[in-house]
C-alpha cells in the first residue's frame, strides 16, 4: 500500500507515542521505580541518578548525531578536507567516559555490599521448584519478635512482618530459578545445592507481587509469587493460625468424605499437617517418590492464601481480590487474615485445577513423556476424579484455613 | 560424447542412487526415510548438474573458433604428478580396515577420503581452468589456501597442545612446575633473540621452530606411551555405617576442598566441634547464636561446614533417617585433623516423622553431642 510521507510520519509518531504511553500503565504492581522498602529504596536512590546521567549523555549523543546528519547532509557541496586522527580528542573521549564510569562505580560497589548485610530479625527458607515457591519458617526461630512454635511450610505467598529486616535463604530443588519482588529488593538466583541470601523489608503492610525471573522450563511464566507484609499483631495472628492443631471435619459431612478421598488421592504428594488415617497414624506425604523436584505444596492452610499454583490462579473472586489489593495499609492485614471466605471463594479455578491441572498450567505429567524421570512428574497430574469426588475434596479444602 | 564435467556429476549421481538403494535395503523403520530422501535428492541434483554440463559441453569453446587448438583450456598441457590419488587410495584402504577393526580408524579414513577428493578435484580442474597457464597455476592456491591454512594451523596447534599436555601429565608435580618454567623461559628467550636481531635468516627461524616442534611431538608421544603419573584421589566423604559411626582418626582430608570460597559462602550452617568437645551449629543468617538444631528444607541439597577445634581428629556424621524397611541413611566426612575443616553435603527427602531413627548430625566417639536436623 502506498502511504504518503507525511502520513507515514504520522503513523510512526503515533506508534512511538503508543509505546511511550504503554510504559505508564496504571495497573503495574511490579514496578522497580516504586520502591516500598529500605532495600529497594537504596537501589532506587542509586539507579535514578545513574539513569538521569545516562539520559543526559544519551540526549547529547543523539543531538550531536542529529546535528551532524543535518549539517553535513549531501547538498552537492565539495567533499570536505579529509583528516585522520586527533589525539587530543581521542584521549579526551577515552578519559571522560572512564571518569563517569568510575564515579558511578564507587556508590554502586558500596551499595552491593551494603545490601548484603546479614543482621536481621527473621530468617525464612525459600525453595524454588518447577513451578512454584515454597517458604518455610524454622521451628523455634523468631520472626520480627514473634516466636514460631512449630515449623510452618507454605507456598505462593511469603508472609513477613512489616518494618522488619527479613533474611531469605534461597535455594532450589531442581533447576535454577530467581526470586524477585521488585518493590522490595533486587533479584536473587535460586541454585540447587547452593544457598543465597536476600533481604526484604517492607515499610507498610500490603501485598507486593513478583515472579520467577530465570527461565526454568515449560511454565516459567506461571511461576509467580507475592510477599505479604503484616504488622506485628497481625503477623502473630497469622503464625498462630498456621500452627494451630489440625481439626478434622465433623463426621458425616461432605468434608469428612472429602478427607478420605484426599487421603486416597492427594496425600501421597501433598502434606496436610496433623492429618491422621483411620487407625490414628499420621498421613505423611512422599512427594519424593512421585514428583521430580521431591516436593508438592503443603495444603494445611490452603485457604489462608489468595492464589495457588505458582500464585497464578486466584482463590478469591475478582471483586474480592481487587478490594484486597487496593486496601489501605491499616486495613490490609485484617482483610488478608480473613482468608478465603464463602462469599469470596473463586470455586471455578480450584475445581478446574483438581479436575485437570495440566490443562490449566502446562506441566510434564503425561505418562508417555516420563521415561527420562523414572515416572516422576513435574507438576500435578490429572487424576481423573468424578465430579462428586471433586465436590467432597473442595468441601474438605474449604476448611483448611 | 560426455564431457569431463558431466562425467563427474553423472558419476556422482549414479553413486548417490546406488547408496540410496543400499541404505534403504540395509536400514529399516523411521530411521531410513530421511537418509533415503537425502540421497535421492543428491541423485537428482547431481543428475541435473551433469545434464547442464553435458548440454553446454562444460562451457568449452566451439571448434569453429580460430586458434582454439592453442588457447582453449582443453589444449593446456596435462597436469603434473599429484599425490592425491595415492592419499585417496590410502583413505579407501583405511575405510576397509576401519570397517572391520575400530570405528575411529573408519572415521579418520572418511576425513582423509573427503579431503583427498576435494583436493584432487580442485587440482584437476585448476590445471585446465583456462587457456592461461599463469592463471591456472595461481587459481588453485586462491581457492584452497584459505581452507588449507586454517585447518593445517589448527591441526598443528592441536598436536603441540596435545603433546605438551601429555608431557605435563607424565611429569610429577614438582618437575612439572620446573619444566613449565624452563620451556616458557626458552620460548621467551628465542623470541627475544629473533626480535632483537632483525637480520636472522628466515631459514634459521624455520629450522629452530621445526626442531622444537618435532622434539615436543617426540617427547609427547613417548610420554603418552608411558602413561600418566598416578594422581591420588582424596575421598572427602563416606556413606558406610562401618566408617561413619567409628570415631575416626585415620585417613586423610582434602584441605583444599574446604577452602573453596564459593562453597563456603553458601553453607546452611557452620558446625563447630569446640575445644571442650561440645558441638554447636551457627546458622547462616543468624550470626552469633549457637544452635543445637538446624532446619533444612526437605528434598533439597544442603551443605554444612565442619570445623574441628578439638585436640584430636574427628569426623562429622549425618544420620539421615531410616525409612520403611530401608537401612539407615548415613553420610560422613573423613577424619578432620585439629584446626581443619570439611564440607558435608546431604539431602533428606522425607520429614522427621517418617523416620524411625533420629535425624541428626553427630561426632562419633563423643556421646550426646548431636545437632538435631528438623525437616518440616
Ligand atoms: C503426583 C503428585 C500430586 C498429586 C497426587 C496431587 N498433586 Fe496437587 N500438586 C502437585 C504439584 C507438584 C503441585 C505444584 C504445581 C505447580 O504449582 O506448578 C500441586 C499443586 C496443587 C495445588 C496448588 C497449591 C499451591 O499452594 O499452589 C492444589 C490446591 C493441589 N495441588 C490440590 C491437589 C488435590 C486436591 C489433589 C488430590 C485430588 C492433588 N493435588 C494431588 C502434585 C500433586
Ligand atoms: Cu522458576
Amino acid at each position: 500500500m502506498f502511504v504518503k510521507p507525511s502520513r507515514r510520519r504520522r503513523v510512526a509518531a503515533a506508534a512511538a507515542l503508543g509505546l511511550l504511553l504503554a510504559g505508564c500503565a496504571k495497573n503495574a504492581p511490579q514496578d522497580t521505580f516504586d520502591p516500598a522498602g529500605s532495600n529497594a529504596r537504596s537501589i532506587d536512590d542509586l539507579q535514578r541518578p545513574v539513569f538521569y546521567v545516562a539520559g543526559v549523555v544519551g540526549i547529547i549523543v543523539f543531538a550531536v548525531v542529529g546535528y551532524a546528519i543535518w549539517k553535513f547532509k549531501d547538498r552537492g557541496q565539495d567533499i570536505p578536507e579529509q583528516s585522520h586522527g586527533n589525539p587530543k580528542l581521542e584521549i579526551a573521549l577515552t578519559i571522560l567516559p572512564a571518569i563517569i564510569l568510575a564515579a558511578i562505580c564507587v556508590p554502586t560497589v558500596s551499595q552491593v555490599f551494603s545490601l548484603d548485610k546479614k543482621d536481621n530479625n527473621c530468617v525464612i527458607n525459600v525453595t524454588g521448584q518447577q513451578w512454584w515457591w515454597e517458604y518455610d519458617y524454622a521451628k523455634g526461630s523468631e520472626c520480627g519478635g514473634v516466636v514460631i512454635p512449630e515449623s510452618i511450610v507454605t507456598s505462593a505467598e511469603l508472609v513477613i512482618p512489616a518494618n522488619t529486616d527479613v533474611l531469605l535463604r534461597i535455594t532450589s530443588r531442581d533447576v535454577i530459578h530467581s526470586f524477585w519482588i521488585p518493590r522490595l529488593n533486587g533479584k536473587r538466583d535460586a541454585v540447587p545445592g547452593r544457598l543465597h541470601t536476600l533481604r526484604l523489608q517492607a515499610d507498610q503492610p500490603g501485598l507486593y507481587t513478583g515472579q520467577c525471573t530465570e527461565f526454568c522450563g515449560l511454565s516459567h511464566a506461571r511461576m509467580r509469587q507475592a510477599a505479604i507484609a503484616l504488622n506485628t499483631a497481625d503477623f502473630q495472628t497469622w503464625v498462630t493460625n498456621q500452627t494451630e492443631a489440625y481439626t478434622a471435619p465433623e463426621a458425616g459431612t461432605a468434608a469428612a468424605v472429602g478427607q478420605s478421598t484426599f487421603i486416597a488421592q492427594c496425600s501421597r504428594c501433598h502434606q496436610v499437617n496433623g492429618l491422621q488415617d483411620g487407625d490414628g497414624k499420621p498421613v505423611l506425604a512422599e512427594p519424593d517418590l512421585y514428583v521430580l523436584s521431591g516436593a508438592a505444596p503443603n495444603l494445611t492452610n490452603l485457604l489462608t492464601r489468595t492464589a495457588f499454583a505458582g500464585w497464578t490462579f486466584d482463590l478469591l473472586t475478582d471483586e474480592c481480590r481487587d478490594t484486597l489489593w487496593n486496601a489501605p495499609p491499616d486495613e490490609f492485614g485484617a482483610l488478608y487474615l480473613k482468608g478465603v471466605t464463602a462469599e469470596c471463594f473463586n470455586e471455578a479455578n480450584l475445581r478446574e485445577w483438581i479436575r485437570n491441572a495440566p490443562a490449566m498450567k502446562p506441566m510434564y505429567t503425561d505418562p508417555k513423556n516420563l521415561g527420562s524421570t523414572g515416572g516422576k512428574t513435574r507438576g500435578m497430574p490429572a487424576l481423573g476424579l468424578t465430579e462428586a469426588q471433586i465436590d467432597e475434596i473442595i468441601a474438605y479444602l474449604l476448611e483448611r484455613k | 560424447m560426455f564431457t569431463t564435467g558431466s562425467k563427474l556429476f553423472l558419476g556422482a549421481s549414479a553413486l548417490s542412487l546406488v547408496s540410496a538403494l543400499l541404505y534403504a535395503g540395509t536400514t529399516d523403520g523411521a530411521l531410513s526415510m530421511p537418509g533415503v530422501l537425502g540421497l535421492l535428492t543428491a541423485t537428482i541434483v547431481f543428475g541435473f548438474l551433469g545434464g547442464i554440463n553435458w548440454y553446454t559441453r562444460d562451457g568449452n569453446v566451439s571448434g569453429a573458433q580460430e586458434g582454439v587448438e592453442r588457447t582453449s583450456s582443453a589444449a593446456q598441457p596435462a597436469g603434473s604428478n599429484s599425490m592425491w590419488p595415492l592419499v585417496a587410495a590410502v583413505g579407501v584402504g583405511g575405510l576397509v580396515i576401519g570397517a572391520v577393526s575400530r570405528p575411529v580408524v573408519f572415521k579418520v579414513a572418511v576425513v582423509v577420503v573427503l579431503a583427498a577428493a576435494v583436493e584432487w578435484m580442485v587440482l584437476g580442474w585448476s590445471e585446465r581452468a583456462s587457456g592461461d597457464s599463469d592463471y591456472n597455476s595461481g587459481v588453485r592456491r586462491r581457492i584452497l589456501f584459505p581452507l588449507e591454512f586454517p585447518i593445517l594451523a589448527a591441526v598443528g596447534l592441536g598436536v603441540i597442545v596435545y603433546s605438551f599436555s601429555r608431557v605435563m601429565l607424565r611429569l610429577d608435580k614438582d618437575s612439572g612446575k620446573a619444566a613449565f618454567g624452563a620451556i616458557a623461559a626458552m620460548v621467551l628467550f628465542a623470541g627475544f633473540v629473533f626480535a632483537s636481531k632483525r637480520n636472522v635468516a628466515k631459514r634459521t627461524v624455520t629450522g629452530v621452530c621445526t626442531i622444537a616442534a618435532v622434539a615436543l611431538f617426540g617427547v609427547g608421544v613417548a610420554s603418552a606411551v608411558q602413561g600418566q603419573r598416578t594422581i591420588e584421589a582424596h575421598p572427602t566423604t563416606a556413606s558406610e555405617a562401618a566408617v561413619c559411626l567409628e570415631a575416626g582418626t585415620a585417613g586423610e582430608i582434602d584441605d583444599n576442598a574446604s577452602q573453596s570460597v564459593s562453597a563456603k559462602s553458601s553453607v546452611i550452617a557452620n558446625v563447630y566441634l569446640q575445644s571442650n568437645n561440645v558441638v554447636v551449629a551457627y546458622v547462616n543468617g543468624v550470626p552469633g547464636t549457637a544452635f543445637s538444631s538446624i532446619d533444612v528444607p526437605r528434598s533439597a541439597w544442603v551443605r554444612v561446614l565442619f570445623h574441628n577445634d578439638a585436640d584430636q581428629s574427628h569426623r562429622l556424621t549425618a544420620r539421615l533417617g531410616t525409612f520403611g524397611a530401608n537401612a539407615e541413611v548415613i553420610q560422613c566426612t573423613t577424619a578432620v585433623h585439629t584446626g581443619h575443616e570439611a564440607f558435608l553435603d546431604f539431602k533428606v527427602a522425607k520429614t522427621n516423622l517418617a523416620s524411625s531413627t533420629p535425624i541428626v548430625l553427630m561426632v562419633p566417639g563423643l556421646d550426646g553431642q548431636e545437632i538435631q536436623i528438623n525437616v518440616p
